[in-house]
Parts: structure tokens; C-alpha cells; sequence
């Protein structure tokens, strides 16, 4: 046969394949650690965007002719003292734990890049006062971190963020330096200084795009104990507040029913435990992925 | 080891200081004062230059902090101010309630872990990986449980269905057998997050001395199974072990406060919450200074304990 061609796929459909590949990743959504995360938290998003559409009660809606019953058809996760159903308040709740994960997430790994590079990169007395102030939210353990500037900023969900922030940036900014510290001394960084590389373009081309792997693990973790700790500070009653939902305080109002109505507490903290679990599945196959040594 | 000691003591008195005078400021950042936010809408003017009189805050910023330096260095920890009771009172009764459950939980997470993981490295050594599997996949999920949910789900299984240990009641110490039955349900619920990690842990540390050629060595001497596991590998793996259980007492402090509040345990977590529903600040940072403080002594014993178990580490 003489018209072999070399590329027996069209331009149009390698140009997406590539696109495909860059975007989403055929490696990481073959992954069976990734696949396993997605087959829990996919349906759990879906139901949590599609709550407002659903044929179901609203979350704040109460209804006294069908109070504390038994999960049915109607009422998947059956109602609560009110009438209220815990399966429509248990979407709402998890709308607000995945809102405080990500916020979260996405607060320490800014904060811990920008103030751990700074640290690392320059030593010295920038490098000693960050850590100092490290080295003393360090001495909290992080619940109580939190409870604590929760009770000087109040309940709610911007001040729960931002406590739980506050309580998690110490440990990215350490992480970042140690990984700064490290690159700092390598020969690359060497390469760059001597064709006279300004040290901004040092830091963004080339110490932070290196410290990014193991960065977005950490955050992946951060954003499933953020859901956690959320969750805690609300069933102390020192987080997000009723009437807005949230999985913590649901838990907590049902625990006064435990004997009568267990649904209404345990099946919304089951959702926690299924969202930690696809979270930890996600963050562990992102870091074999990303980790070349552990494949 | 003296020298050692000793510097890190100074480390850990900066540290304590850094702790206190965090709290000191944090607190001072509250929206008008400490005084107005704890009143609410209930004081009147002169009332409020009252309570602001009493808690210190009329005189000037320098002078309040080095009367907190001051008073907690003497243990003058003032009264509460909504009920008036000496808050070291409050805490002579509160804190051996939760030393007693978070000391317990070490003691039976270590029992049951050192063995859990030993045998589970053992058998994987062996090639017969059933129980690590086991033990790896639920590990991960316990560790993953959130604690008040499996309190509630321990409270709603084993004290309101099968009546084994009661949900309320008075903790007397003069009833030890009442004592261990109220507190039994707090330390599982909290033993099983601390198992799951520190099985995991021994685990691979023992797995990785089973390989060591001393291990090969003692072997080939004629020992028996036992005597080398306990002489050679689990002596060694002793370090990592003891670092993760002085680093866990972080998370086991948090987790008190949520077991203290489920069971309604009249212990310093119970106190906390109580505090900060009620906007005691006074209460508030004494607390907060004396769960850092445990926390960070905690980690001083731990690296001393590091030190003396391997006699390689050099700082």
C-alpha cells in the first residue's frame, strides 16, 4: 500500500484529543483512586446543584401535619421536629460544607504560597518573624484554634471561614518554606541567577511553579478537614447558626431526638463521612498522580 | 541530654509567651470590648464602665497586658463573670474529668494498636496481606469519621438501645465502677480515631525493621518469632510510634471538647463552650492559654522521649 498515512487521525480531532488530555487528563481520570472519589462525590454535587429543582420540600419549609417521620419516599431522609425534610436540609448543608472546603483550601494555599516563599526565599529576619508567628499558632492544636477566634469573630459563615483559615495557613506557609528552602540551593536556580534573573521572575518561573505538586495535595486534604471542623464548630452551636443548615447543626438539632427519630442525626453525619471519604480518595490519587516516585 | 533539655525549655517558655500574648491581642480585637460584647444590649452605661472596671480594661493596654502576664505566672485566674465562682476553682474539678478521658484514650489506643499493628506488619512480611488490607481500608474510614457523629451513633447503639452504659448522670469519683461506665462510651469514641492512625503507623514501622539484616541476624541465631519481634523489631519501632502519639494529642484535646459536650461531661471542653455562649471572655482565654499550654508541654515530653529512645538523634 503505497498512501500509508503517519497520522491516521484527522487535525481536528488530535487538536481535541491534546485539549482533552490537558484539561482533564485521560491518566487522571483513569486513575482508580480518582474514579472511586468521583463515583461518591459526583452524585453528591449533582443532587446539591439540582437541590433547588428537585421535587422535594424546601430546606427552611415546615410542615406540622408530617413531623419526626420515618425515611420514605416522600421524605428520603425522613422529616424532623417541624415537619421540616432533613434530606432537602442535608443538600442545603452540604452546599455550605463545600463552600467552607474550598474557601478554605483556597485561602491557606494563597496565603501559605505568598508568605512561605517570602520566608524560604529571603531568610533572615523576614524569614524569623513569619515563623515565629508560625511556631505560636503552630502551639494550638486546630479545633481549638478555631473555637477560639470563632468566639472573638462570631458565628457565621464568613467569620467560620475565616477561623478555620487562620487556624490551617501556618502549616501551608510551612510547608511551602521547607520546599523553598530546598529548591533555593539547586543548580537551576543557580542557572537563572547568572543570566541575571530578577528575583520575582526566580520565584513565579521557577521556585513556585516546582512547590505546586505537593501544595495542592495539602489543600485537597485541607478542604475535607475544613468540612470537618465546619461541621464540629456548628454541633457545638458556635458555627453556622440555624435556620441556615448546615451538616453540623443538623446533626446537632437531631441529637436532642437520638431515642425517637434517630434519621435526623445520623444520616446527614453519614453524608460528612461520605464526602471526607471521596475527598481523601481524590487527594491521594492526585498525589500519586503528581508524584512520580509513588506510581 | 541536660543541654538539650534546657534549650528546649527556653524554646518552649518563647513559645508559651508568643501563646499568651496572641490570646492577649486576639481578644482586644473584638468589635468595642470585651465588656460591651459580653453585656450585649443589658448593661446600661454606667453598669458597663463598672464591669469594664472590673475586667481591667479602663486602664491602659500596656498595663492590662503585663497584669495577664502577671496573673497567670502567679495562677490569679480571676472569677468567672457571669456566675462569680473562682474560675482555678472551676478548673480543679473540670480538668482530671478531661486528663482522665484523654490519658485513657492514649493508654487503650497504644494497647490495642501495638498489637493490631504488629501483628498486621508480621502477616504481611509473611505474604498473607488479608488483615493489612483489613486494616488499611478501615482505618481509613474511622479516621475519616467525624467524632460526633460516631459518639452519637455509639450513644444511640449502646446506651439508648442495649442500655450498656448510662447517656447522663453525676460523675462521682467516690464511684469508680460509675466513673469508668460514663466515661467508657467518650474514650472508644475517641480511642478509635487515635487506634486507626497509630495501628497504621506501627505498622509500617515494624514492617520496615522486619526487613533490617539484625532482624535476619537474630533469626538465624535460632530465636523464636516472639522474642524477635519484641527484642528487635518493636523495641526499634517504638520512635515513630511515640511521635505520633505526642502529636495526636492535639486532635485528642480538640476531640474531648466534642465528646465532653455529647455526653454532657462537666469537663474543661464542657467549660469552653459554656464560656463562649455566654461570652465570658474571662473565662475564654484561660482556657484557650491552658489547652495550648497541655499542648505544648506534651510536645516537649515527646521530644525529650524521642531523644532518650534513640540515642542517634542530634540536634
Amino acid at each position: 500500500m503505497a498512501d500509508i498515512t503517519l497520522s491516521p487521525i484527522p487535525a481536528r480531532q488530535r487538536r481535541f484529543q491534546s485539549l482533552f488530555t490537558a484539561v482533564i487528563g485521560h491518566r487522571f481520570l483513569g486513575h482508580r483512586k480518582v474514579q472511586l472519589a468521583l463515583i461518591i462525590l459526583v452524585p453528591i454535587l449533582l443532587l446539591t446543584i439540582l437541590a433547588p429543582v428537585l421535587p422535594i420540600q424546601k430546606p427552611l419549609e415546615t410542615n406540622l401535619r408530617a413531623m419526626m417521620q420515618f425515611p420514605s419516599i416522600e421524605h428520603v431522609f425522613g422529616t424532623d421536629k417541624m415537619g421540616r425534610d432533613i434530606f432537602s436540609r442535608t443538600l442545603a448543608g452540604v452546599e455550605v460544607s463545600l463552600m467552607v472546603g474550598l474557601s478554605v483550601a483556597a485561602i491557606a494555599l494563597l496565603f501559605g504560597m505568598v508568605l512561605g516563599t517570602l520566608a524560604g526565599f529571603y531568610g533572615g529576619w523576614v524569614d524569623r518573624i513569619i515563623m515565629t508567628v508560625v511556631d505560636i499558632f503552630l502551639a494550638f492544636p486546630s479545633l481549638l484554634l478555631a473555637i477560639g477566634l470563632v468566639s472573638v469573630m462570631g458565628t457565621g459563615i464568613v467569620p467560620v471561614i475565616l477561623a478555620i483559615s487562620l487556624a490551617d495557613v501556618p502549616r501551608f506557609i510551612r510547608l511551602q518554606r521547607s520546599q523553598v528552602l530546598s529548591l533555593r540551593s539547586r543548580a537551576f536556580i543557580d542557572a537563572a541567577r547568572t543570566i541575571d534573573a530578577s528575583q520575582y521572575w526566580l520565584m513565579s518561573r521557577h521556585i513556585v511553579p516546582n512547590t505546586l505538586a505537593p501544595m495542592l495535595v495539602a489543600a485537597s486534604i485541607t478542604a475535607a478537614n475544613a468540612i470537618l471542623v465546619e461541621a464540629s464548630l456548628s454541633f457545638l452551636g458556635l458555627g453556622i447558626m440555624p435556620p441556615q443548615p448546615s451538616l453540623g447543626n443538623i446533626v446537632r438539632d437531631g441529637q436532642t431526638y437520638l431515642e425517637q427519630a434517630w434519621w435526623i442525626s445520623t444520616l446527614p453525619g453519614a453524608v460528612i463521612l461520605l464526602i471526607a471519604i471521596g475527598l481523601h480518595f481524590l487527594s491521594d490519587g492526585v498525589r500519586e498522580l503528581l508524584d512520580p516516585r509513588s506510581r | 541530654m541536660a543541654e538539650y533539655a534546657a534549650k528546649k525549655l527556653v524554646q518552649m517558655l518563647v513559645t508559651v509567651l508568643g501563646v499568651v500574648t496572641l490570646v492577649f491581642f486576639t481578644l482586644r480585637l473584638i468589635p468595642g470590648d470585651a465588656a460591651s460584647a459580653m453585656a450585649g444590649d443589658t448593661l446600661s452605661g454606667e453598669a458597663l464602665e463598672v464591669l469594664r472596671e472590673q475586667m481591667g480594661l479602663d486602664e491602659p493596654l500596656i498595663a492590662q497586658y503585663f497584669g495577664f502576664l502577671r496573673d497567670l505566672a502567679t495562677i490569679n485566674l480571676g472569677e468567672t463573670i457571669t456566675t462569680r465562682i473562682p474560675i482555678l476553682e472551676l478548673l480543679v474539678r473540670a480538668l482530671p474529668i478531661t486528663l482522665t478521658i484523654a490519658l485513657s484514650t492514649i493508654a487503650l489506643s497504644v494497647i490495642l494498636s501495638i498489637p493490631l499493628g504488629t501483628l498486621a506488619a508480621y502477616m504481611a512480611h509473611k505474604g498473607r496481606t488479608w488483615l493489612d488490607n483489613w486494616l488499611t481500608g478501615s482505618a481509613m474510614v474511622i479516621d475519616l469519621m467525624p467524632p460526633f457523629w460516631t459518639a452519637l451513633v455509639l450513644l444511640l447503639v449502646f446506651s439508648l438501645g442495649l442500655g450498656w452504659f448510662p447517656a447522663s448522670g453525676q460523675l462521682d469519683w467516690g464511684n469508680p465502677r460509675g466513673v469508668a461506665l460514663r466515661l467508657a462510651l467518650p474514650v472508644i469514641v475517641l480511642s478509635l480515631a487515635q487506634v486507626a492512625t497509630l495501628a497504621r503507623i506501627t505498622r509500617t514501622a515494624v514492617l520496615e525493621v522486619l526487613n533490617e539484616d539484625y532482624v535476619r541476624t537474630a533469626r538465624s541465631l535460632g530465636w523464636s518469632e516472639l522474642r524477635v519481634l519484641f527484642r528487635h523489631a518493636l523495641k526499634n519501632a517504638a520512635l515513630p510510634i511515640a511521635t505520633v502519639v505526642g502529636l495526636s494529642f492535639g486532635n485528642l484535646l480538640g476531640g474531648t471538647v466534642i465528646v465532653e459536650f455529647i455526653f454532657t461531661i462537666p469537663g474543661v471542653g464542657n467549660l469552653l463552650v459554656a464560656g463562649i455562649n455566654s461570652r465570658d471572655y474571662q473565662l475564654v482565654q484561660t482556657l484557650i492559654v491552658l489547652y495550648a499550654l497541655l499542648f505544648v508541654v506534651i510536645n516537649f515530653t515527646t521530644d525529650l522521649i524521642y531523644k532518650t529512645l534513640d540515642p542517634r538523634v542530634q540536634f
